[in-house]
């Protein structure tokens, strides 16, 4: 993604991405260097970690597919979690893909590989506030790339240093405060508080289903709830009186 | 790990690489020729709030045990404050160090773990 200089517009969007991420990234870099560091005390040598850490750039798979590497299990079912696992960015790829079919097809891929939960999120908030502008790839291009650097960098950290980092100061807790900092804002909306509520007991309830599906039926159910509610909320508008 | 040959390994991972392609990039391609139903392309505004959602509970309210509804799991009253640090002053970085200092603080001086 050539970031061309003679167009500085396109330069400040860019750097407007790697702005707009930094704050979320100190759950982030916490949540790499675990990351690594699960990947080397699961048993998996330096060579691979680094490996499967640098070219998978997906964390919440590589968490779940460790035990399963662990037991020696088939390969068919370590491809099967990995793609469970990332199911929730098919949904994510589906809201953001309307903002990006003005740009190229190779493009598209790489944004969308180096894409993100924080990203993701940042670029939504950016487009309901504001709507449209330009060079959406630029600034979603700095975005991508802060968080793949840091990530990268928290990872080997993590696997280099794995025999020295305790893994009882709970460092990966810095990582859920981020994605809570995202989620709390955006629960102002009664549908959204709805949906994120039950999607929060589905996935508590669920969380022990195999291959990780209890968190597409939290993801599935959450989103049912809060069109219901959005929908209710929409009706109760339009005729004040027939509330029901 | 010596279950696997460095074969099986290189093919493990290119299985999670494969992966993160379909999932983050397929839908983008393919971007203008999926047609979403109106009410479906509206669901899916609410997307990204009910997977962090999904993401995040079980973090906070369940341990190795199951669930931790109670006042030895330190991740309930860090995130509790985290929240309302939030909501008060929308800091990101503001909500982690709170967080982290309730969660370091409850686990010294209430559970003591």
């Amino acid at each position: 993604m050539p970031i061309s200089k003679d167009d500085p517009l396109r330069r400040r969007e860019f750097a407007r991405g790697v702005t707009d991420i930094l704050p979320a990234m100190p759950g982030a870099v916490a949540w790499g260097v675990v990351t690594g560091v699960a990947m080397v005390k699961s048993g998996l040598a330096l060579s691979w970690a680094l490996a499967m850490s640098i070219t998978a750039y997906a964390g919440s798979a590589q968490l779940a597919v460790l035990p399963l590497l662990k037991d020696a299990s088939p390969l068919w079912l370590i491809g099967v979690t990995a793609l469970i696992t990332n199911l929730r960015f098919v949904i994510y790829s589906a809201a953001i893909r309307g903002w990006f079919t003005d740009y190229t097809r190779l493009r598209r891929v790489w944004l969308g590989y180096l894409s993100g939960d924080f990203v993701i999120v940042t670029f939504l908030n950016r487009v309901a506030c504001e709507g449209t502008f330009v060079h959406r790839d630029a600034y979603f291009f700095g975005m991508c790339i802060t968080n793949w650097v840091l990530w990268n960098v928290a990872s080997i950290v993590g696997i280099v240093g794995a025999a020295y980092i305790p893994t009882q100061w709970g460092l990966e807790f810095a990582g859920v405060l981020a994605l809570l900092a995202l989620v709390v804002p955006l629960c102002r909306e009664r549908p959204a508080l709805a949906g994120e509520t039950s999607a929060a007991v589905v996935a508590v309830l669920g969380h022990a289903w195999p291959l990780r599906l209890g968190m597409i039926a939290a993801i599935m159910i959450g989103i049912t709830v809060a069109m219901l509610v959005d929908a209710r909320q929409r009706a109760a508008r339009a005729s004040p009186q027939a509330r029901s | 790990m010596d279950n696997y040959s460095p074969f099986e390994m290189i093919l493990a991972i290119a299985l999670i690489v494969v992966s993160t392609f379909v999932t983050r990039s397929a839908l983008l391609v393919i971007g203008e020729r999926v047609k979403f139903a109106p009410r479906v392309e509206a669901a899916l505004r609410y997307a990204p709030v009910c997977a962090l959602a999904a993401l995040v509970a079980p973090e906070i309210l369940l341990d190795a045990a199951g669930l931790a509804v109670s006042l030895d799991n330190p991740r309930l009253p860090a995130a509790l404050a985290a929240s309302l640090f939030l909501l008060w002053k929308r800091s990101i970085v503001g909500c982690i160090a709170v967080g982290m200092t309730v969660f370091a603080l409850w686990r010294v001086f209430v559970t003591g773990s």
